[in-house]
């Protein structure tokens, strides 16, 4: 497939001329972004009728823009109320929320944007120029290297946990174990489910974030009249665009960081169903192993909030790689939008890029104009956004509650939906106040059914046999990765206590 | 022995709570393998191999605790879940209400479940404090709601008698506004 590069900068300048459908797509996507149960996908859906009227290159342009500033919203809740907009959020307030509760939510709130759009941007331009290659990827991966792909994701559970990794693994096991409820694959036969109907087709994910994250942040936070600590409450006080922009020069200062860390997400959005839950967390984890300060991470670090929004950014130019050049969406919006291009008659593949040159690249280049008019969005939006960490929780604790709940009802419509939240409330509840961790649940969760997948056709396929887990190069090459990514953090930091006792007793004494 | 028995019971671990997730956990498991007992070896592969190492991480959980508690440093207590203490009557209530809010809302409809929610709530959390803001914010909210999620997004959301006054309320308005838009010479 030869592509045509000179021809970008005018498709450029075209798509430009779209900032009237752009701009209301943004906000739009910001908004549903930031609200549980309202993802980009949900609202697609809900927008289906208005897309198919807009015509081919509107909709497209307008699916884009909304999905790409979706992920960006998703972080804004999650840094100001622990609340993830959507799971590949999940990570986000590790870092984040500590630095809300320390009164530096515009600074928070700063850099997490500007890695967003950095991130998203940096990554739509590299895909503009090495989408063929980036493509080739998915032809290597096939069911056997998928599981031990998500595996990889859990394993990072026990380093996100690292304060008590055996605690870390029993939440994301439990995740699993229940992110394997509902009907098998094969022959529908219904496991755990309790005799709810509900649950045949799963643990359904928004109900289970909004519970793990939500419900128990509002059962916590009664605690105090404020989410601020006291010097918080002081900072934001007087907090003024002075914050704002010092978060944007922190970000700026790590550029590379930020370059990285997006690289990550733009591989992982490659791989269908890997997604920006597994993105975030290996960034956050790859961040915190290579960092110099890992023992900062958790506690409100920069670089700790800085990996996931680029890597969940990264992702989403990730996953329309493969929908476009060979018809594989590599996530549920790209999927949606699949469904919208075909109802056009648009056939996606090489044809599309040579047929329909503008549409195929202008998916790439909305994407980059909805980014450099993110970044201009988002500064006012750090700096007044910020002041919800100011209102008491008299108020934050009944709106966290009502607003969520709602979310978990919207995608399926079932009441039992927000018993169900409720009910992954109280578990969150308990696992927080007892240090295990939610996001170690949630990314169980997350990946429990889709790892059983995989697990099921890579056995299908060896008629039962474990050992197709270690039949081929590439699997064999993520497994050698697994472990030492498992085992990384452990020699560095027998290196770095090596090293501290070695100065200590080369000081001399006093 | 007797170094242990000196240690103050508050320096103590509180970690009677802390085998609530495990021992969930492992019950959970027992029961999702007893509902594939029966089935064909592809519905039972991922809960074995999953919920063996659960248990197995829980059993080492349990080894753990009981020998900090063994040699003293701990103890079986639940303070961590319920610390403050003085936070656990707000607590509770949140929850009764919370609970209230799901069981009312199919019945009751969602504008006047959520005003109720919202208003108890913040009262409840307030100890009754300014309550002329906390009825008027709660309303506000629980109306944007409404006009927002079921007439803007056509969500479905179980309706009661206030919801269908609203609804034809709020389209009453929107024709109003229309009627008043297309007299001026708009589109």
């Amino acid at each position: 497939m030869e592509f045509d590069f000179s021809s970008y900068p005018g498709i450029f300048v075209h798509t430009l001329g779209f900032w009237w459908v752009i701009l209301p797509a943004i906000i739009l996507g910001i908004i549903v972004g930031a609200i549980p149960g309202f993802s980009a996908a949900n609202t697609i859906i809900i927008l289906l009728p208005l897309t198919l009227a807009m015509g081919e290159e509107i909709g497209l342009i307008f699916m884009t823009a909304l999905y790409a500033s979706s992920r960006m919203g998703a972080g804004l809740p999650a840094i100001l109320v622990n609340i993830p907009g959507t799971a590949g959020a999940a990570a986000t307030p590790l870092d984040g929320y500590p630095m809300t509760q320390q009164g530096k939510a515009p600074q928070a709130l700063a850099i997490s944007f500007v890695s967003s759009c950095i991130g998203g941007l940096l990554t739509t331009v590299l895909v503009l120029f090495i989408m063929p290659y980036v493509a080739q990827v998915i032809y290597y991966i096939h069911s056997v290297e998928l599981v031990i792909i998500m595996l990889f994701g859990i394993s990072l559970i026990a380093s996100i946990a690292a304060r008590d990794t055996l605690k870390g693994l029993i939440a994301g096991f439990f995740g699993l174990m229940i992110g394997t409820i509902g009907a098998d694959h094969i022959y529908a036969t219904p496991r755990g489910t309790m005799g709810f109907l509900e649950l045949y087709d799963g643990v359904p994910l928004i109900p289970a974030l909004v519970g793990l994250f939500a419900i128990s942040e509002a059962f916590l936070v009664v605690e105090r009249k404020s989410i601020l600590t006291d010097a918080g409450a002081k900072l934001m006080k007087d907090s003024s665009w002075a914050e704002v922009f010092e978060g944007v020069n922190e970000t700026l200062k790590r550029w590379w960081h930020v370059t990285w860390t997006s690289l990550i997400g733009l591989v992982i959005g490659v791989v269908p169903g890997a997604g920006a839950a597994i993105a975030s967390f290996v960034a956050y984890q790859q961040s915190r192993t290579f960092s110099k300060t890992p023992e900062l991470y958790g506690t409100g670090h920069i670089e700790g909030l800085i990996a996931p929004e680029s890597a969940n950014n990264g992702v989403t130019a990730g996953t329309l790689v493969p929908l476009l050049i060979i018809g594989i969406p590599g996530g549920a919006t790209a999927a949606i939008m699949l469904v919208v291009m075909q109802y056009h008659g648009m056939t996606v593949g090489p044809d599309l890029f040579i047929q329909q040159p503008k549409l195929a690249f202008g998916v790439f280049t909305t994407m980059a104009v909805a980014y450099v008019f993110m970044t201009f969005l988002a500064l006012p939006m750090a700096r007044y956004t910020s002041r919800i960490t100011t209102v008491s929780t008299v108020y934050i604790a009944p709106l966290i509650i009502s607003f969520t709940l709602v979310g978990a009802f919207v995608p399926r419509a079932y009441v039992f939906d927000i018993f169900l939240a409720l009910a992954f409330g109280v578990i969150g509840y308990v696992a927080r106040k007892t240090g295990y961790h939610v996001a170690a649940i949630l990314i169980g969760i997350v990946l429990g059914r889709l790892m059983e997948f995989r697990l099921l056709v890579a056995l299908k396929s060896a008629e039962g046999d474990l050992m197709v887990l270690f039949s081929s190069t590439i699997g064999n090459i993520l497994w050698a990765m697994l472990v030492f990514s498992l085992v990384l953090p452990y020699f560095l930091e027998w290196k770095r206590n090596r090293a501290a006792a070695n100065e200590t007793a080369d000081a001399p004494e006093a | 022995m007797a170094a242990d028995n000196n240690e103050s019971p508050e320096k103590k671990q509180s970690i009677g709570a802390d085998l609530i997730i495990p021992i969930c956990a492992v019950v959970f498991t027992l029961y999702y393998i007893s509902t594939i007992l029966d089935s064909p070896w592809t519905a039972k592969v991922t809960a074995y191999l999953i919920g063996s190492v659960l248990i197995g991480l829980c059993f080492l959980l349990f080894v753990r605790s009981g020998y900090a508690v063994r040699r003293g440093r701990a103890d079986l207590s639940f303070k961590s879940l319920i610390e403050p203490v003085e936070a656990l009557p707000r607590r509770l209530a949140l929850f009764g209400l919370t609970l209230a809010y799901i069981v009312f809302l199919p019945i009751v409809g969602f504008t006047l479940t959520t005003f109720v929610f919202l208003s108890a709530g913040m009262l409840l959390l307030s100890r009754g404090e300014g309550r002329r803001f906390k009825f008027i914010l709660a309303g506000c909210l629980s109306v944007g709601w409404f006009a927002l999620l079921v007439v803007g997004f056509k969500r479905r959301f179980p309706l009661g008698w206030v919801d269908e006054q609203l609804k034809v309320g709020i389209s009453d308005l929107y024709g109003f506004l229309e009627g008043l838009f297309s007299a001026s010479g708009g589109v």
